[in-house]
């Protein structure tokens, strides 16, 4: 679009105008703010507080709840992102040869997408809690309980739950680049006689390239999202092993720690934006 | 891959079976909404009843019960109309998620039709900014959202949720998608008719837009119906709660009509994705940074 030779080259062209009441907004709500916590960072007190250099930045560094939820929040995403892909593109795969059926089986998987996680919570509460239905299963098996939600095993809880409600959303994305791969590549590699294996890694897997990484972008943005599901079941504090930077941040809030607070949105802005930068490069690479 | 039409056997009734164990969440919950209070009752307590005791059963075991007793709309009767307070918070849910859908809607397209005809060199690192807000995770705005509510003196109003909702920058970026679709010489064609922008963006653009904006207010209309963490620090009130936040905590209290409750409130983005999954899917593949 950057021969529009009809419409004015100008800074104060229509098309600045157009955009203004929306950029206003995004200025306001978005920008402007976040500065302003930027500024919060580096001062030790919100009101009338003196530049306090990178202190805030050293003692959040320091704060073990704060070490703990990043660590639990790398170990989560280290998990579910990889899982998530690798089961999303099997089922889309599969999906893509139903046939007539394609259309069905993506709208089941989506469902869950678009459920909200409030629905949800009695449902896992009533399998997961310590009286839940897995554990009646277990001990009529003869087991021991298992406390699901309140050890080490809510990482695998939390992951399910994850896998279950994003599955669909991958799949879709795996889909639409599936789609995009020309059938004359498969013929072409058909008449040579090459086999379903050599079909997907030499076809398949290379023309998805790009698709990977799309999807990765997007996998590392959606799993943030989980916390709605561990907030709604487990509330402020869960179990430790579940203790994202999520409810570090949400606690914050709770307690009014400016500093904290800005400091800590302003390290997640850095990370996330050094990480997509990254990626969206890798894109451009491999696109 | 081999045989588009048919399809393959072995793996539709695989996906089938899968398929079935995927919605056993959302069945049994619906199958529960129909079963009577008393039921829901005694199957979703752990507390041992006169007889447990008598029979010396130590621990009670939450079961489910997929296909009800008798099957009974006494749930829903007593949460659509017995409860008025459950129709108050579905109602804040909506009091939330529609001036997003529709604010954000008119913003985007006047923002993507900006970013379109506008044409300042530097245009596109603008937009490159826009790309990196949309992909903060929730948690990274919410403090600047805080700030900004706190300025406004805006905190316990809805307007704290709504009006970051109205500029968040994802619909500008999905229907900009969706208009580098449209050629640019229909652009340049109605600009020699002598059609103005207003014109243009009127009988030209807006036309082509329509799955597009149907596309965008799904996503939204999902992602506002779920709203959560925004609910949960700039509302305080109980009474005023969106009911996706209260559903966590009704079921604590009244187990017999968390399931009719939870039904409802489903109901919604559910028929959404009947009516129009296609576009929900194009809004998803849109939603891709490329």
């Amino acid at each position: 679009m950057n021969n529009l030779k009809a419409f004015d080259h100008k800074f104060w062209g229509p098309g600045f105008f157009v955009l203004l009441p929306g950029l206003l907004g995004f200025l306001l709500f978005y920008i402007a703010p976040f500065l302003l916590s930027l500024g919060y960072g580096f001062t030790d007190k919100a009101v009338g507080g003196s530049f306090a250099g990178l202190d805030n930045y050293a003692d959040l560094l320091q704060n073990p709840a704060y070490l703990k939820a990043l660590k639990n929040s790398l170990i989560f995403m280290g998990l579910c992102i990889p899982l998530n892909m690798a089961l999303s593109l099997v089922l889309a795969l599969m999906v893509r040869s139903a046939g007539k059926y394609r259309g069905i089986f993506v709208f089941i998987f989506l469902i869950p997408l678009v459920v909200p996680s409030g629905s949800m919570v009695f449902f896992w509460k009533a399998v997961f809690s310590h009286h839940g239905m897995l554990n009646g299963l277990l001990n009529s098996l003869g087991l021991t309980s298992i406390n699901w939600l309140a050890s080490g095993w809510s990482r695998l809880v939390v992951l399910l739950i994850f896998i279950w409600k994003n599955l669909g959303y991958n799949m879709v994305l795996f889909l639409a680049g599936l789609g995009s791969i020309p059938p004359e590549y498969y013929e072409a590699a058909q008449i040579d006689g090459a086999g379903r294996f050599s079909c997907f890694r030499y076809i398949t897997a290379v023309s998805l390239a790009p698709t990977f990484v799309l999807v990765l972008i997007m996998s590392v943005v959606n799993s943030f999202k989980v916390f709605k599901e561990i907030y709604l079941i487990t509330g402020s504090y869960p179990h430790e092993s579940i203790y994202m930077l999520q409810h570090f941040m949400n606690n914050m809030f709770n307690s009014l720690n400016y500093q904290k607070l800005a400091t800590a949105t302003s390290l997640m802005v850095l990370i996330m934006t050094m990480l997509t930068q990254l990626l969206l490069r890798l894109e451009r690479k491999v696109g | 891959m081999m045989q588009p039409e048919k399809g393959n056997k072995a793996i539709i009734i695989f996906l089938l079976f899968f398929s079935v164990v995927f919605l056993l969440p959302l069945l049994v919950s619906l199958t529960n909404s129909l079963m009577p209070e008393a039921e829901i009752q005694m199957n979703y307590t752990d507390k041992r009843s006169v007889f447990d005791v008598l029979d010396q059963i130590q621990e009670k075991f939450i079961r489910f019960r997929f296909i009800p007793g008798r099957i009974t709309l006494s749930q829903y009767k007593e949460v659509l109309i017995n409860q008025p307070s459950f129709l108050a918070l579905l109602l804040n849910s909506a009091k939330i998620t529609l001036p997003v859908v529709v604010g954000n809607i008119v913003f985007s397209l006047l923002s993507a039709y900006g970013f379109t005809i506008w044409q300042w060199r530097c245009k596109e690192a603008v937009f490159f900014i826009y790309i990196l807000v949309m992909l903060m995770p929730l948690q990274a705005v919410l403090v600047p959202n805080y700030i900004i509510a706190d300025f406004l003196n805006i905190r316990d109003s809805y307007l704290a949720i709504i009006l970051p909702g109205i500029f968040s920058p994802f619909g500008a970026f999905l229907l900009r998608q969706q208009m580098k679709h449209i050629p640019p010489a229909y652009l340049e064609a109605a600009k020699i008719d002598g059609a103005g922008v207003c014109q243009t963006f009127f009988h030209v653009v807006l036309p082509q837009m329509k799955s597009g904006i149907a596309a965008l207010a799904m996503l939204i209309f999902i992602d506002y119906w779920n709203v959560v963490e925004q609910a949960v620090i700039f509302i305080k009130d109980y009474t005023r709660e969106p009911l996706s936040v209260y559903l966590s905590r009704l079921v604590e209290g009244q187990t017999g009509l968390a399931f009719a409750a939870s039904c409802v409130y489903m109901l919604f983005p559910f028929w959404m994705l009947v009516l129009g999954q296609k576009h929900l899917e194009k809004g998803i593949e849109m939603s891709g940074v490329k």
